[in-house]
């Protein structure tokens, strides 16, 4: 083995309390004095509040004070905006006067215990004046709801145009078009939206704890939002019990932060799941066209797509979203010509936001229908069309010019399809003609790591080893539960040749920590990583300097080993002596810091193969076997990132299969999760998982990215495989049994 | 009302009102936050409990169900300082990511081999079925569930 602890399996730092229930989240702390926010939302659609009637709620005793759109500023903010001046739409208030969807903030209730604040929140009455609503992106395209904001319902992104599509019409290449329709989804995180704000009256210090994704995007949005200067303002990143993105967008913090500024206490505001599901966030519906254009033998030539996002009742990211969707098509396959036309549309429903791939999944899903039509409309196998189109080591991201470096889409298709016996089920399947039909489907999901080309992508890491030889690591990290702070404690004791347990590592503080653009893009461990590696190469660099001063040895007979600095065989000082020996004969503390700036992005693949069973009585989808191979450089944490593409797996196939977020009338979601149907452990096949290791050059130990890239390709195996076994053209998902049930009536019919 | 019941091995002794829930008094009125709420209706499993033999969902059992009955929660599962074997489990077999379903996961997987030690691999996924994970694919959490029975079995074989 070429390393002592990368590719290891090591279990999650906090894993001992986490079993032990010891694990402090958010809701499970308090401070003395704490006061209890209980949230009222809109239960009309679209609306002006004309009067709000608190007197019976003040009235609870335990009651401090209730805050609704007349006691509290008009200011408004977006509750995706992640740097400072960033251009975004800010409609948003804290509390909305003019009530934009079924489940808008309408008021809070700040009170002494939780049941007092219930109480109080029952109690409050609210005079609306209706106004016409849009549930769909159909309705507001039909004009119902064209003045909801000064700058309108609609917002066109940039297109996105390589090279000429138009002329792709004329010449003789084959035209194959698709519509993908992907319904509202939930991230349903286990642990829901919440956090504790607490405000100093004498030194105007506001401290906000919340588990997010990036303490100095909520710094930034809470600091503009109440004027208070930067430093006035301490967020601290708590244990987080899943994000998937929701916990990129600033949903408790404003509110929270406000309440406890005008009060001058420690508040917290914890979402119920109602709450989440109506009131908090969801990723987006889509409706979307793709006219691929292929050579007779299968070759790509061009793409013409075009989607709309129903970004829900804020843009919130949506414009920002449907503009990233651009960026997507270009990641798996050679894709000489390509248009992408895109924009974020306002219905009067929950605001939609960041999901998990941040569109790398709904562009996959959209392009590898196309695929797959194209593959079955020119004769040739899925697993083939793909290989004709796949990327290759050496080839460019023609978008950006940014090159794939030593991409391995095309060996995870290659191993994949031996691995996964492609051609041996293709064949058995051909079986099935009664009432069960089987089908298989392969799907090619690629993303980022990190942001660049696009925007300030670098990261800052400090570290220091103290005068017994333990070293404390100064950066921000926001773990979402996957294990970052684990991966980053492995990677630097294998750099030093310490052990993990020497390593004090904390996560993200605005107080403490270094400034950084928080954990987006799949960035945390390709960037911040290798920031890591290079801040560990210094350190061991100012020990060489620290034991050739102290031992007056010249330093080019140095070097470090296991934790240790030798010349030639002979061990001259250990970490904790030269820790200490640092300190108090050379007058200075070992410790070393380090800037990297991210000018690369790897391709980052992982090519998914599903076998599934449709039951076209019932309508009932069965996934039998399902195969994730993953090109993903170098994995730091082996069971953690299988860990981590089983659980994306999971989700992408309740995805694909059942999870809906169904509306009532008024555009309110349903509240329960009797009514979301989350994939459970005996819905699933087993999920097998094959990883590439082909060491990218820039990431640390060769690295890539895995989070998101796990989720990218799983709805569209599945959709594949449903449509192979129906041989249809189903791109609606969920693929629930209502649908396929309709489409095989349908069907018989004609 | 006034309620007794015994609490990871001890007595408890409260006066609450008797539609107060389980996950509530154990949360707020006696500070054990190792029990999540995660959805407050019984569908995702995070507040899991044992009462008497029976994983129970915390936040669907009121303080008038609760007198003369043994509750068992993730703090009384660790003896001395000690994990539980299926704890220990769940850390070694890399069972744990955001581990905010972990409690009540455990809590389950741990009333089903009191009741059915030799559970077969669709008995386990069954009685965690209640139990929504949204970091795995489960099997992590499965593997980490056979392993303390292989433990258990490996001991008694042991023993012969």
């Amino acid at each position: 083995m070429k390393y002592h602890l990368i590719g290891k399996n090591v279990p999650v730092c906090d894993a001992k309390e986490k079993a032990a229930g010891r694990a402090r989240y958010v809701s499970d702390m308090s401070f003395p004095g704490i006061l209890y926010i209980e949230m009222v939302f809109s239960t009309k659609p679209h609306a002006l509040i004309k009067s709000i009637d608190t007197k019976a709620a003040e009235a609870v005793p335990g009651v401090i004070r209730v805050f609704h759109c007349f006691n509290t500023p008009k200011r408004t903010f977006n509750r995706f905006r992640t740097v400072y001046g960033q251009p975004v739409y800010e409609q948003e208030r804290i509390f909305a006067d003019h009530i934009r969807f079924a489940g808008d903030r309408v008021a809070a209730v700040a009170a002494t215990s939780r049941e007092a604040a219930r109480k109080a929140a029952g109690r409050i009455s609210v005079t609306y004046q209706d106004l016409p609503f849009s549930l769909n992106i159909q309705e507001t395209s039909d004009g119902r709801i064209d003045d909801i904001f000064p700058d309108g319902a609609v917002y066109e992104t940039p297109a996105v145009d390589i090279g000429d599509v138009d002329e792709l019409k004329s010449a003789d290449a084959v035209q194959v078009t698709t519509h993908t329709e992907l319904a509202r989804i939930c991230h349903v995180t286990m642990e829901t939206h919440g956090c504790i704000a607490n405000y100093e009256m004498d030194s105007g210090q506001l401290t906000i704890y919340t588990p997010c994704q990036s303490v100095f995007s909520v710094r930034t949005v809470v600091a503009d939002l109440l004027e208070l200067p930067y430093h006035r303002v301490r967020v601290v990143k708590t244990t987080m019990g899943g994000s998937f993105g929701c916990k990129q967008e600033w949903i408790t913090e404003p509110v929270a932060a406000y309440i406890a500024k005008e009060l001058g206490r420690p508040v917290q505001l914890i979402y119920s799941r109602p709450a989440e599901q109506v009131s908090a966030v969801s990723r987006c519906p889509l409706t979307g066209d793709v006219t691929g254009y292929y050579t007779a033998d299968g070759v790509l030539k061009g793409i013409d797509a075009d989607a709309s996002l129903d970004a829900g009742a804020y843009v919130g990211n949506t414009y920002d979203y449907a503009m990233a969707m651009g960026y997507k098509f270009t990641r798996s396959y050679r894709v000489p010509n390509l248009r992408f036309t895109s924009r974020a549309v306002i219905t009067n429903t929950p605001v939609s936001g960041a999901f998990r791939g941040w569109t790398s999944p709904e562009a996959a899903t959209m392009l590898e229908h196309n695929v797959n039509m194209a593959a079955r409309r020119l004769g040739i196998d899925p697993v083939n069309i793909r290989l004709k189109n796949a990327y290759v080591e050496g080839d460019v991201d023609n978008r950006i010019n940014v090159p794939l470096e030593n991409t391995q889409i095309t060996r995870a298709l290659k191993e994949g399809r031996e691995l996964f016996a492609w051609d041996q089920k293709k064949a058995e399947n051909a079986a099935y003609t009664g009432r069960f039909l089987r089908g298989v489907g392969v799907a090619c999901g690629s993303h980022v790591n990190g942001y660049f080309p696009r925007k300030q992508d670098f990261g800052t890491v400090d570290i220091a080893v103290n005068e017994d030889g333990t070293v404390q690591i100064n950066m921000t990290l926001h773990d979402h539960g996957c294990g970052s702070v684990t991966a980053f404690k492995m990677m630097a004791a294998e750099a030093l040749g310490i052990d993990m347990a020497q390593i004090l590592l904390r996560e993200a503080d605005t107080a403490v920590t270094p400034f950084d653009m928080g954990c987006f893009s799949s960035r945390t461990v390709y960037v911040l990583g290798r920031t890591l590696i290079e801040a560990c190469g210094k350190l061991k660099q100012a020990a060489l300097q620290n034991v050739s001063e102290i031992h007056h040895i010249p330093l080019d007979k140095l070097t470090c080993c296991g934790g240790a600095v030798v010349c030639g065989t002979e061990e001259i000082a250990s970490f904790k002596e030269i820790g200490r020996d640092s300190i108090f004969k050379l007058q200075r503390q070992l410790r070393a810091s380090a800037h990297y700036v991210n000018t690369t992005n790897p391709g980052v693949h992982g090519v998914h193969f599903a076998q599934v069973e449709v039951d076209t009585c019932t309508g009932f989808v069965k996934v039998l076997d399902y195969l994730a191979v993953h090109d993903i450089g170098q994995a730091i944490n082996r069971g953690m990132c299988v860990g981590q593409i089983q659980g994306a797996v999971m989700m992408g196939i309740g995805a694909a299969l059942q999870e809906k977020l169904c509306l009532d009338r008024n555009g309110q979601p349903k509240s329960s999760l009797k009514d979301y149907h989350l994939m459970t452990s005996c819905d699933l096949p087993p999920i097998r998982v094959h990883l590439i290791e082909e060491p990218s050059k820039e990431g640390p130990y060769g690295a890539k990215s895995i989070g998101e890239v796990a989720y990218v390709a799983v709805a569209a195996a599945i959709v594949g495989a449903v449509n192979d076994a129906l041989g249809s053209d189903l791109c609606a998902i969920p693929l629930d049994p209502e649908s396929i049930v309709r489409y095989l009536s349908t069907k018989e019919e004609q | 009302m006034q309620i007794s019941f015994i609490l990871n091995g001890k007595e408890i002794h409260l006066d609450v009102p008797p539609e107060r829930r389980l996950i509530d008094i154990l949360r707020n009125d006696l500070h054990l936050t190792g029990t999540k709420e995660g959805c407050a209706e019984g569908e995702c499993g995070a507040c899991t409990v044992i009462m008497d033999r029976q994983a129970v969902h915390a936040c669907l059992v009121l303080a008038c169900q609760l007198n003369g009955h043994r509750i068992l929660t993730i703090e009384g599962l660790e003896q001395d300082g000690r994990l539980d074997p299926l704890q220990e489990a769940f850390v070694n077999e890399m069972a744990i990511q955001c581990g905010y379903c972990t409690s009540g996961m455990i809590m389950s997987a741990k009333a089903l081999l009191m009741n059915n030690p030799g559970a077969s691999e669709q008995e386990i996924r069954e009685a965690i079925a209640g139990n929504i994970c949204r970091c795995s694919g489960y099997e992590q959490i499965v593997k980490a569930i056979q392993s303390v029975q292989d433990g258990e079995r490996s001991k008694e074989a042991g023993n012969d």
